[in-house]
Formats: C-alpha cells, structure tokens, sequence
C-alpha cells in the first residue's frame, strides 16, 4: 500500500504514524494537564470566592453588633446618669445632717453639762460660765461599773471632788454632777472676777490683790482717785460658801487709821455693802465711772478759775 | 555684808553651771539690769565669781537674798533631791479652809523660830500655787547649817506637800507639825511614794497624769498604726498577727492611755500567793500557808518600761495598773508568764 501521509514527507514516514500516535498523546496528556489545572484553579477560585463571601458575612455582622452595643452603651449612660445625680444629692443630705448634728452637740456646751459615751462609761463635761461669759471646762470620766467609779477627771485639786463623790456618787448621780457643777461654776466666777479686777482696774489698786487657789479670799487696797490725796482703803472678802459668788463676809477699813470723818466712815460703809451684793468688777467698774464723772467736774472748775485769772492778768 | 553669807552665796554660784547662770541671776532679781551688764561672762568661773560678790556686797545682800538664790538653784535643779509626799487631813466637819498666804507663812515661821532658836525660814511662791519653803536647821546653841537645809514644797488649799528627804531626820516631826498647824490641818502622814521627779509625784498625787478626755470634738484613734511585720511571709500569718496585736496595743492603751507616763523608778507590792503546779509533789505548791513576800521593780522609767512589756510580747496583765483611787492600792495578778 501506497502509505501516502499529507501530513509528513516521506522521509518520516515510516515513524510517522507511531510519531503521530505520539504527538497525539501528548497533546492529549497536556490538554488533559491543562483542563486539569483550569479545573483546580477554578476549583480554587470557587473556594477563595466562598471564603470572601463568609468572611464579608462576618464583617457584616461584626459591624452591626458594634453598632447594636454602642447604641446599648448610650442607652445605659442616658439611663445612669440621673441615678448618679440623685447619688450626689443624698450625700449632700447627709453631710448637711452630719452638720446638723454637730452644731446641736456644740450647743449643749452652752446648756453647762454634756457628756459623751465611752467604751467604759460615759464622759461627763461641765463647761462653767458667769455673765453671760463662757469660761473654762473640766471633765470627769466615769466607768461605769458597780460600783460607780471616777475613771480621771480634770477638776482642780482644791475643788472637794471626792467628798461630793463620798456623799452622792453612788446613791444618786443627778445630785452629784449637779453638785459638782455647783462648786465649778462658783469657783469659775470668783476667778473670773478677782482676774478682772487685776487686768482691768489696776490703776484703782495701790498693791498686788492678795488671793488663794479657790479665789474665796480676797485682799488688796484701793483708792478711788489714784494719785490723789486721799486715803487708801483696805478690803478684805471672805467667801465662806463655795457654791457663792458673792462674799459672805467683807471687811473694808481705812488705812489712814486715824479717826475718820463722817463722809469716809459713809463711803467706808458703802463699799461693804456694795461688795457684798455686786459682783467685784462691777463694783470696781462703778468707781471707775465715778471718778470720771468727778473729774469732768473739776475740769469744769478749772475752766472758770482760769477764766478769772486771765480777767484778773488784764487788768495789770 | 558677813562673811559666811558671802562664802553661802560664793558657793552657791559656784555650783551653777555657766550656761545657768544669767537665768537664775535674772530669776533672782537681786542685782539690777545695770549691775548686770558690767560682769563679763565670757571670763572664767572664778572671776565671774568675784565680781558678783563684789556686786552682792555693794548691794549688801542678806541671809534671806542669799537663801532666795539657793531656793532658786534647788528650783532650777530639783531632780538632784529625791522628794517624799505627806498628806495632810483635817478632822470632821472642819470650815472651808480660807488659805492667806501671809497668814501662813507667818505662822509656819513663828512655830518653828519658837521650838529652835536658830532657824533660817525662807519662801518663794510659784505661780502653780505652790510655795516653796527653804529651812536650814541650827540648834539652841549652834547656828544654822546653811548647806544642809530642807525643801518644802506646798500646795495651798490641797492637803498635800512634797519634802525633800535629809539626812537629819530628827526635824522631821517638827516640821510636820508646823506644817500642820500653819495650814490649819490636823494630822499629817508620810505616803509611800518617792522620786526625784517633782512634777511625776504631782501628776500621780492630783491625778493629772491623764488629761485628754473624748469629746464629740476629738476624733477617735485609728487602728493605723505601723507593727512592724515583716512584709514576705504569708499574707495569713501576717492577718493573724496584726488581730492579735492589735488587741494588745487597745488593751495597753486603754490601761496606760496616750499619754507620757509619771516618772517613777521603783514600786514596791507585798504578795500574798499559792503556787499551782502540774508536777506533782512541787515544793512551793500545795502548802496551806500562803506565800508572802515583798516585789520590788525598778527602772530608770518604770510605767513606760510596764507598758512596752505587753506590746513586745512578754507578760499577760491580768488586771490593769489602775491609780484611779490612791497609787499604793494597785492590785496585781501576776500569772506566769
């Protein structure tokens, strides 16, 4: 047979059919390769499509769960800010009580006698006072305990704590701060008047004002006009009740000595009585008062003698 | 001026430490401002000395100047004496005691000068109310000793007066007695208790060793107070410590209180005690006869050292040291510790 190919010259054509056969195979496995390949990248490209598609998904859901939580988040905040401000007002509440409270207990220092609770028993303060003057305070801490026992106290040595305490401590102890309050307020006026005397009217006194650490015994001299001719008087002021603040006796002589005239032995007569009804201060004050009143007198005196003089300079 | 009045001044100025010296001087309000300002300071003690007798002598300075310097000396220098308390009572239904300073002094004076001839009396007030008596003791025969006298110190209106303690005691019960009777007391005894610090002896005998009280004022204490753990061990050992000690510091502060303690340097108790005992056949337990026996502390700050012992873990105090009614009738239960 006449093997005539069209495809190859003669040359070849004795391999020419098996070389075909080949070529044909080849091209059949690359074709195959080839589908093969477009086939996993498309494959590939489904996956990687998916992929997105899911993963777009979830930003879509990412971002509408942002946005649901910021809404809540605003929603919390507009509903706790008008509980925050009710917060502020009731501490403020509480901090006007607090003050409130404060000031009440303050102000039973001026009732006298306070006390506040302790671990053991309570703690009694007594703050004294004398015309109207606020003056020192004392405590007294008691435990209470049977029986009834002063704990420490900072009453003055010479105030007879333990014989109010012998006598009323245990049976009754109304009467025993009442007492007590007694004897301090008396104590805290006297001392108040005898300082007084010596700060305020020193000018009227000629010496030192003689007193004890009770202030129940007073001495000093004194002259209504200071510097002037006058004679001093000696006074002598005995409190003999310690619950008083006035003087139970009063001895006012008259340093002279020698036989006073009647306007003395008056005035002499006067300042006792005056001492044992007043309080000390005032009655100084009064003398004070007087002896201004004395000297704008003179003044008024002097005024018409130089008047005369100057007259009586003219005429020379 | 004599001669042994400026041989007592010479030695009492001796005595005073330079640093002292323009203090007490001025305090003494003897030799004037001008007087003052010609001596020079800066010289050595001797000369100084001398120029102040010299000053002394143109202002011719009495025994009772030169007595008023020592007062002031013993003032400035009271721990070098160790001081007793005596207590004085009046009997029943005595009046309110009118104390006049004059009065007293007076009578103190009078009392003395007629049991001894010979008797030097001498008094500084303070501003405490408190007058300090100075004494210094002669015989009928013999002048009085100038260098050996005794202290006084009173407390007018109060029943109490601090003596410093001499070697010659036989004045003592004249000394009582004139206290006494010049104070209008009548009876006067020696309590047990002793120290050189005057102002301790105070605060126990007028019970004012304690002086902050709570008021709705005063805040309370914290509990913040640092205890000194160590930091690395285990947080639950360091809970445990902190609760126990914590109940340690309340307890010994509400014994002791915050405040600085009296100085005292002993304390004396009689024991009356019987022993327990495990052991069988113990010597001192099991006797029917109570133990007696006398303890006696001693320290330099002896109410400070009884309150650190608590803290620092060393004894259980039953019952508290308390002073409330009178110091010598402190009641304490010693367990072992």
């Amino acid at each position: 047979m006449e093997q005539a190919n069209p495809l190859c010259p003669e040359g070849e054509s004795k391999g020419g059919v098996l070389a075909h056969l080949e070529r044909l195979e080849t091209q059949v496995s690359r074709s195959r390769k080839q589908s093969e390949e477009l086939q996993s990248a498309q494959a590939q490209e489904g996956a990687l499509g998916t992929k997105i598609h899911k993963l777009r998904h979830l930003r879509d859901e990412l971002r509408a769960a942002v946005w649901h939580r910021r809404g809540n988040v605003k929603a919390c905040i507009a509903n706790v800010e008008p509980n925050r401000t009710v917060e502020v007002n009731e501490q403020e509440a509480l901090e006007e009580k607090l003050e409130n409270v404060k000031a009440v207990l303050q102000a039973y220092h001026f009732t006298g006698l306070s006390g506040k609770l302790t671990s053991r028993g309570v703690c009694v303060c007594i703050n004294t006072a004398f015309e109207g003057n606020l003056l020192d305070s004392y405590f007294v801490d008691l435990v209470i305990q049977k029986p009834l026992r002063i704990h420490h106290h900072s009453v003055p040595v010479f105030i007879p704590l333990e014989e109010i305490a012998a006598k009323y401590l245990q049976t009754n102890i109304q009467h025993f701060l009442f007492s007590l309050c007694e004897y301090l307020n008396a104590y805290s006026g006297r001392k108040y008047q005898a300082d007084r005397l010596q700060s305020d009217f020193a000018a009227l006194l000629t010496g030192p004002l003689q007193r004890n650490p009770l202030c129940n015994l007073l001495s000093f001299t004194y002259k209504l006009d200071p510097g002037g001719q006058s004679f001093p008087f000696c006074a002598r002021l005995v409190y003999k009740d310690l619950t008083a603040t006035l003087p139970t006796d009063v001895t006012v002589t008259c340093q002279g000595g020698e036989a006073l005239s009647t306007s003395w032995e008056e005035q002499r007569a006067s300042h006792e009585t005056l001492f044992c009804t007043k309080p000390l201060h005032q009655v100084f004050a009064s003398f004070a008062r007087r002896e201004k009143l004395d000297e704008s007198g003179l003044l008024i005196d002097c005024f018409h003698c130089t008047g005369n003089t100057s007259e009586v300079s003219n005429q020379y | 001026m004599d001669e042994t009045v400026a041989e007592f001044i010479k030695r009492t100025i001796l005595k005073i430490p330079m640093n002292e010296l323009t203090t007490i001087l001025k305090a003494w309000d003897f030799l004037s401002e001008n007087q003052l300002q010609t001596v020079n300071f800066r010289q050595r003690k001797e000369s100084v000395v001398q120029h102040l007798i010299r000053l002394c002598e143109e202002k011719r300075a009495s025994l009772n100047d030169a007595a008023l310097l020592d007062i002031i000396y013993t003032q400035f220098h009271q721990h070098q004496k160790v001081w007793d308390v005596f207590q004085m009572s009046k009997g029943p239904g005595e009046d309110v005691d009118l104390f006049d300073m004059k009065q007293f002094k007076n009578s103190f004076k009078k009392i003395l000068q007629r049991a001894l001839k010979n008797v030097t009396v001498s008094f500084r007030e303070t501003e405490e109310n408190a007058v300090w008596i100075r004494i210094a003791w002669g015989t009928q025969y013999t002048k009085p000793n100038q260098y050996k006298p005794t202290y006084v110190v009173y407390y007018s209106q109060t029943p109490y007066a601090f003596k410093s303690s001499s070697t010659l005691r036989r004045n003592t019960p004249l000394l009582g007695q004139a206290l006494t009777i010049a104070s209008k007391h009548h009876q006067i005894v020696k309590m047990d208790l002793r120290s050189r610090y005057l102002d301790s002896l105070k605060a126990i005998v007028f019970k004012q060793y304690n002086q902050t009280f709570e008021t709705h004022n005063s805040t309370t204490p914290l509990q913040e107070r640092s205890l000194g753990l160590d930091i690395n061990m285990d947080s639950r050992i360091i809970h445990e410590n902190i609760v126990e000690k914590e109940r340690v510091q309340r307890i010994t502060q509400e014994t002791f209180g915050d405040y600085s303690q009296p100085q005292l340097e002993f304390a004396q108790y009689k024991l009356e005690t019987k022993f327990k005992s495990d052991l069988n056949g113990s010597i001192l337990a099991e006797r029917e006869e109570p133990l007696r026996c006398l303890i006696k502390f001693s320290s330099p700050h002896l109410l400070e050292a009884l309150k650190s012992l608590a803290p620092a873990g060393e004894c259980r105090i039953q019952k508290p040291l308390c002073y409330s009614a009178s110091y010598s009738q402190g009641t304490q239960d010693l367990s072992s510790c």
